[in-house]
């Protein structure tokens, strides 16, 4: 950057950008524009699943279609290179069921697995955070910890990704479906997943995407 | 053919991938994977075969005594050829690829069609480093292993079991074994074992991550083409091992005559 460049103040559009965690826009049938602010907390309904899949798909794997736009953090990731999409991949995570847990790993190994693999952060650290998320959500650890996902319902499976995403700790998070699959007490239960993410992430973003009810 | 040459391009592509990637084996979840893969492929494997490996021994020398009318010495000698060069490797492939094979192809198989692996990637773990590396590393361990204690096992039972059938005492077997036994037999069938693993555990975790669709459907097929590939890799590997030693070994290059 050259110092004149430097020096003059940025155009009000790219402060605006900056401050944006996602922009998103749809073009065709059905034309969507999504901009969420950075630090923010939003809920999505889209009007089919497929609408819902795209939009969860091209955030997630920060690349979009012909008929897509997306920009991360102010970030149009159209051509970006492979290390730049890394990169910016990395400030993302999701609670989503094609983020899924790993059948033959026990909660603790799926909670523990992407911390265990990058190095970071430390085991001590994900321990606490995961005591934390069980504590909040009234599970005893050991016996939830020990069992593999098909011997956990839909509410533990969801409580232990959930875990899993906190540790991550992404700037951006999406929770797809929240309640799906759940009854209304268990509902209730996930309603507390985004108090317990804003108290240990209280500048991070998080969208809730679901699908519009028809009444 | 265009399929199968897809096949051999996957395959060559995933063994590169999967032996420049073994420094990975040092992460904690890929070496408690390794780990695992060793247990489950080489120690649950070997409670199985020890009878079965026993009587191996016996009956090459029963054989051998038997058809060729041959001394102790012979015998002996034979039993040392067979097991160690050839039936032993054969052995340990035979019983990875029915136990291990399966399991890992259809293992990975499912974990691709329920979605798992995408979930791997989301959270930004190479499917390489996680699922291939520890599985190809531990069955190539695994069967070296399992291969020599079937050859410890072979030889052992038929050092010990054909004095009731043949006229030649343990101690007299014994003192032969050692005499013709040479590290080259050690060398060649522990080289040979770990091909053997590397070929299995490349193939069925190559079947295992590309099935022909993403349903249920697919598994069996997975199975069923990693089993076949890798049992013509395993005897493809053998005939090209037999080829160069005996045929350099004993009978010179092999020239044509005129």
């Amino acid at each position: 950057m050259s110092a004149q460049s430097a020096a003059r103040p940025e155009a009000p559009e790219a402060k605006a950008a900056a401050r944006m965690a996602l922009r998103y826009a749809r073009h065709g049938d059905r034309e969507m524009a999504i901009a969420v602010p950075m630090g923010s907390v939003r809920r999505l309904e889209f009007p089919d699943r497929e609408s819902k899949s795209a939009f969860v798909t091209a955030v997630l794997k920060a690349r979009c279609e012909a008929n897509e736009e997306l920009e991360l953090f102010g970030q149009p990731v159209r051509n970006l290179s492979g290390g730049a999409r890394q990169k910016l991949r990395a400030r993302l995570g999701a609670l989503s069921p094609i983020v899924g847990l790993i059948n033959n790993l026990n909660a603790w190994e799926n909670i523990s697995l992407p911390a265990a693999y990058h190095g970071k952060p430390p085991l001590a650290e994900v321990a606490v955070i995961t005591q934390e998320v069980l504590d909040a959500f009234g599970v005893e650890p050991r016996i939830f910890l020990a069992r593999v996902p098909d011997e956990l319902g839909k509410l533990e499976r969801k409580i232990a990704a959930f875990a899993r995403l906190m540790i991550a700790g992404p700037e951006l998070a999406i929770i797809e479906s929240l309640d799906e699959g759940l009854s209304r007490a268990e509902c209730a239960r996930v309603a507390g997943f985004e108090q317990a993410y804003r108290r240990r992430h209280p500048a991070g973003t998080l969208i809730f995407v679901d699908i519009r009810e028809e009444s | 053919m265009l399929r199968a040459l897809r096949e051999i391009e996957g395959g060559v592509r995933l063994s590169l991938n999967a032996a420049g990637r073994l420094p990975v084996l040092r992460k904690p979840p890929v070496l408690e994977s390794f780990l695992r893969q060793v247990y489950f492929t080489g120690v649950t494997a070997s409670t199985g075969v020890v009878l079965r490996a026993s009587l191996l021994g016996v009956l090459i020398i029963a054989i051998t005594m038997d058809v060729l009318d041959a001394d102790a010495d012979l015998a002996v000698k034979i039993l040392l050829l067979v097991v160690f060069r050839e039936v032993g490797p054969l052995a340990a492939a035979t019983v990875i690829i029915l136990r291990s094979g399966t399991a890992m192809s259809a293992e990975m198989a499912m974990m691709r069609i329920s979605g798992q692996t995408r979930a791997l990637r989301y959270l930004n773990i190479n499917l390489y480093d996680y699922l291939v590396v520890p599985r190809v590393a531990g069955v190539m361990i695994a069967t070296a292993a399992l291969t020599f204690y079937i050859q410890a096992l072979a030889v052992a039972g038929g050092l010990l079991f054909s004095p009731f059938i043949i006229e030649a005492s343990f101690l007299e077997l014994a003192g032969r074994l050692f005499d013709s036994f040479t590290p080259i037999d050690f060398y060649y069938s522990i080289i040979k074992s770990l091909l053997f693993g590397f070929a299995v555990a490349a193939s069925c975790c190559y079947h295992g991550l590309n099935p022909p669709d993403l349903t249920n459907n697919a598994v069996p097929k997975v199975v069923t083409r990693a089993v076949t590939q890798s049992a013509m890799l395993v005897l493809t590997i053998n005939a090209v091992f037999a080829y160069v030693v005996f045929g350099i070994l004993f009978f010179g290059l092999v020239k044509a005559t005129v």
